[in-house]
């Protein structure tokens, strides 16, 4: 080898080492979950670990058996802990509203653990209900939602063995979450189509609904037509003939 | 006293004598089962005196007003003039709601009392000549039955049912060469137009009320001169009737159903929810809410629009659009069918007789089973509208189980009715006397100290020995 | 008052109550549920009363057996209908005037069926076309025109032209997904913008409009009848009782950002109809 090729190649070799220290730590400095950094965080990264990791990888990257996190933000997180939909037993279910397994503390936790990774997405959402425009979210609800939700909030099935469910019980920090994350076959809608005092005055509505618009009497399900033919048939007609049956002619 | 004056003083001026003496004394055959009629005439009489009330409320207009009752959640939203006044009906007119719940909860009773009455009538074949045209008059009282409800609860003009008149509306456009015609003709152009709620009106509180009227007027009339049929007993014959008389026992028997009646009507529509038009919103064109099914008798025919296959062709340059066979050929075939049954059965059997005796379900196994398969195609249509709200409940999947609705309907009517023949057949092989009392057994010690018992029908009176 | 007497009585007394109490409740503001149990206590122990009376108070009035009508005799018959046939066949044997008749009546009934007409008019083209013209900007029912940033992935608006908010035919879904996912032929995605598809909200089968849109499997669905239509496909019907597929509607960026139409469905909007332009 000549001197000049020689003193190429240490070039090369050189430039290529320094590329690769360089890339390294860049790697290691891209978004990712923290390290834990303070006690709140560590009590994420612990709770993470022993919860979520099976499915959604050490990285929060996924593994076949579950997506990855990155870029879902933490209204996501919030939502799918605090609605108990995660941690899912087995990987194939359907994500149902259940009992949540974290305390609100801990479900903090972990939104600090994944925060870095997850920050891409919509944040945990600031909800003020009072004073919101009721009419305002009843609008927007029977736009938008109650095509699958219900007109009365109380659930539908959508197709494909899925429901939109009951949004009864879900709090109103929940329900401006799901607007903006769209969870499982939800579509979801950002702060430019749903305005964020929009987004409250469909939660107030929701939470004004809970208890309310029953003047009639019993609501039998919210569910309408059917509830009530169900009703008129058994309980209307079968009242009716019972009271025949019984005043009936004696012998 | 009064009593006296007053039917001395009509028989004078019009010679009633001999019509009053003749049809106070008319009697009915009294049976539970002949009950059933009147209490769909009785839910009748309640929604007139109901709807009365609603309409000196009700504003049929399509113009936008401001909302600004006492509901919260739509005060500043723009709604009809309807959908205000009945928002006003419901929630400012003092018994109002319970008024307009009673109204639509009555509907439903007069609707399942006409069915349980079709029923009953059908399967003691009490249609029979020479009752051919009140059976008929019967039918069409059903689907006239079936346009009141429908026209009734699109008067709110609220997201539910204005969906539901625009399914209407595109069944009619679907149909081949007059549809677009008819529907802009009857619609008043393309949907929504502004003329439409107003005839709906019209057709809700006086063309659907004239014909029922009518219909229910030739119903009873020819009820009233042909005699009700009867059961068989020991005693009776084709050539008579027994039964109780009009007057007093049939009248205040008769009397005290129609209170049970709008009892049980005001009770509902007091305690139980209907129709809750401020949930569903006011109607928009851009929307439709779920679950959007219509009233329970339209069921059967939101049934076929749900699970018939997406049937779509092009036959000459001529589209059948899917909604036209489920939507139009089955309904005027169901009809049909219906409203034809007693020339239909008459000429199968061959039997052209007079008959006054109603029969029970076993001793014509054949019609028994036809009408048996026909519930079950009613119900698997029903089931289908309401497939999503059933799939809500039972956690089951919508597609699957409109998959198994589907294939059902053909199969499973004819099923059902071949087994419900051979049942019957059977069962009159082996019971073919008329409906008996109750046995009773006496036991009795003998002479020789054995015992001995004795079977005998039980007496008419509870005071017999 | 002797025993079989007393249900009735209760009954009645009963009935009384629940009137007095519908005056009160009536006269205190009314309460629904109140007033609904009252009424069928007011109602039923009047009802309830009438029947027992009727048939337990009432046994003395016994059964009676009275003679039906058969049919009418042969002869009857032939004297009515020979009754009816005079008044007639007196018309009749004027025949000139009695076609005469017939025609007029014939043309008075064509004539008098020409106020039915004014009922609707003739549907032309309306049902073919739709408010959507070159250049009309995407609409929300707020009026706000919107802009390509408007919508996140996964989102959808319903949208309208500028000058036809509201408008039942026009309505369109506009819906954002990620380009990468499109299955459309070249037309198809010409119609489109980065991911941007618009298509009409009115179901083909019964036109209900499309509030369904199950964003993780990018179908629309219809309320009324469950009819699904693929959105990545050209709006194409996968489950259902539909049958043709959703009209797209052609978009393109305008000069200032914001979503405009290039002309009107590429198909006739809503339920099919016997001449429809294919």
């Amino acid at each position: 080898m000549s001197d000049r090729q020689a003193r190429l190649l240490t070039w090369v070799l050189r430039a290529g080492l320094i590329a690769a220290i360089v890339g390294q730590v860049a790697w290691s400095f891209r978004p990712s979950v923290g390290r834990a950094q303070t006690d709140e965080e560590a009590l994420g990264r612990r709770l993470y670990q022993s919860g979520c990791i099976t499915c959604h990888g050490v990285d929060g990257r996924g593994t076949e058996l579950g997506p990855s996190l990155e870029d879902v933000g933490t209204a996501s997180v919030d939502f799918y802990l605090s609605t108990g939909r995660m941690p899912l037993a087995n990987p194939g279910d359907q994500a149902d509203r259940r009992p949540p397994v974290y305390t609100d503390p801990q479900i903090a936790a972990i939104v600090a653990y994944l925060r870095p990774l997850v920050a891409g997405g919509p944040e945990i959402p600031e909800v003020d209900i009072a004073g919101a425009d009721l009419s305002r979210g009843a609008l927007i609800f029977l736009d938008n939602c109650a095509a699958c939700h219900g007109a009365g909030a109380g659930g539908d099935s959508i197709g494909g063995g899925q429901i939109a469910p009951a949004v009864g019980g879900a709090s109103p920090q929940q329900i401006v979450e799901a607007i903006r994350i769209g969870p499982g076959l939800m579509p979801r809608w950002g702060e430019t189509t749903i305005e964020p005092a929009d987004a409250d005055a469909v939660a107030a509505y929701l939470v004004w609904l809970r208890d309310n618009a029953d003047e009639g009497g019993l609501q039998l399900g919210r569910v309408g037509a059917v509830a009530e033919g169900l009703v008129a048939m058994v309980v209307g007609i079968g009242l009716i003939l019972l009271v025949i049956r019984l005043t009936k002619a004696q012998p | 006293m009064i009593v006296r004056r007053v039917v001395t003083g009509v028989d004078e001026r019009l010679d009633t004598t001999s019509f009053i003496r003749r049809n106070l004394r008319k009697v009915f055959p009294d049976h539970w089962s002949f009950m059933l009629g009147e209490v769909a005439l009785y839910a009748f009489v309640l929604l007139v005196l109901t709807g009365i009330f609603l309409t000196f409320f009700f504003v049929a207009s399509p113009e936008p007003v401001v909302y600004d009752g006492p509901y919260e959640a739509l005060r500043g939203v723009e709604v009809s003039a309807a959908y205000d006044s009945v928002m006003r009906i419901s929630f400012e007119v003092q018994a109002g709601l319970v008024m307009r719940q009673t109204h639509h909860w009555a509907a439903l009773v007069f609707m399942g009392a006409t069915i349980v009455h079709m029923f009953r009538v059908f399967f003691t074949g009490a249609f029979r000549r020479p009752r051919e045209l009140s059976w008929m008059l019967g039918v069409l009282l059903f689907f006239t039955g079936i346009g009141a409800g429908f026209t009734g609860y699109s008067l709110p003009d609220d997201l539910l049912s204005g969906t539901g008149l625009r399914i209407i509306y595109s069944a009619v456009v679907g149909v081949p060469f007059v549809g677009p015609w008819a529907a802009f003709l009857f619609f008043g152009g393309e949907f929504p137009a502004p003329d439409l709620l107003s005839r709906i009106y019209i057709l809700h509180v006086l063309l659907i009320p004239l014909a029922i009227l009518g219909l229910l007027g030739g119903h009873l009339t020819l009820v009233w001169l042909q005699t009700h049929t009867q059961f068989r007993a020991p005693g009776r014959t084709e050539d008579t009737v027994t039964g109780t008389p009009v007057w007093p026992k049939f009248a205040v028997k008769a009397t005290g159903l129609a209170f049970v009646t709008w009892a049980v009507c005001a009770l509902l529509g007091g305690v139980a929810q209907i129709n809750p038009v401020w949930l569903y919103g006011p109607f928009v064109p851009y929307s439709a809410p779920s679950p959007a099914q219509p009233d329970y008798y339209v069921g059967w025919l939101e049934g076929l629009l749900r699970i018939w296959p997406a049937w779509e062709f092009t036959i000459f340059g001529v589209t059948i659009a899917s909604t036209f066979i489920p939507g139009a050929v089955v309904p005027g075939i169901v009809t049909g069918v219906l409203l034809l049954w007693p020339f239909i059965e008459a000429w199968a059997t061959g039997d052209r007789a007079w008959h006054h005796f109603a029969q029970r379900p076993r001793e014509a196994p054949v019609r028994t089973g036809i009408g048996a398969g026909g519930i079950t195609f009613f119900t698997i249509l029903m089931l289908a509208g309401s497939n999503d709200v059933l799939a809500y409940f039972l956690h089951i999947e919508v597609d699957g189980f409109n998959q198994l609705l589907r294939w059902s309907l053909p199969i499973a009517p004819v099923v059902v009715g071949l087994v419900t023949y051979r049942i019957v057949r059977d069962l009159h092989e082996r019971d073919p006397q008329p409906i008996r009392r109750p046995q009773r057994s006496r036991v009795r010690r003998t002479a020789t100290g054995g015992y001995e018992a004795e079977h005998e029908e039980m007496p008419t009176s509870r005071r017999a020995p | 008052m002797n025993r079989p007497e007393r249900p009735v009585a209760i009954a009645l007394v009963a009935s009384i109550v629940g009137a007095l109490g519908l005056f009160v409740v009536y006269a205190m503001g009314g309460q629904p549920q109140l007033e609904g149990a009252l009424l069928f206590v007011a109602l039923g122990g009047l009802g309830v009363a009438l029947m027992l009376w009727a048939r337990g108070l009432m046994r003395s009035i016994a059964d009676e057996t009275q003679g039906r009508h058969g049919p009418a005799s042969p002869s009857d018959v032939e004297s009515a209908t020979a009754a009816v046939e005079e008044g007639v066949d007196e018309i009749r044997r004027r025949r000139f005037l009695s076609r005469l008749l017939l025609a007029a009546a014939g043309a008075l009934g064509l004539a008098a069926l020409f106020p039915v007409r004014s009922l609707g008019g003739s549907p032309g083209d309306e049902l073919a076309t739709t408010a959507w013209r070159s250049g009309s900007r995407l609409t929300t029912i707020d009026g706000n025109p919107v802009s390509v940033e408007d919508l996140e992935l996964e989102s959808f608006v319903t949208v309208f032209p500028e000058d036809a908010i509201g408008s039942s035919d026009a309505q369109a879904v506009l819906i954002r997904v990620d380009p990468q996912l499109l299955e459309l032929n070249d037309e198809q995605l010409a119609a489109t913008v980065d991911g941007y598809l618009a298509y009409s909200k009115l179901c083909t089968h019964a036109g209900c409009p499309l509030g369904l849109y199950l964003a993780a499997t990018h179908e629309l669905r219809c309320p009324c009848h469950q009819s699904t239509f693929d959105v990545l496909d050209g709006g194409v019907p996968v489950y259902g009782p539909a049958a043709r597929p959703l009209p797209q509607l052609p978009i393109e960026v305008g000069d200032d950002g914001f979503l405009r139409a290039t002309g009107d469905f590429t198909d006739p909007v809503g339920p099919s109809f016997w001449n429809m332009p294919s």
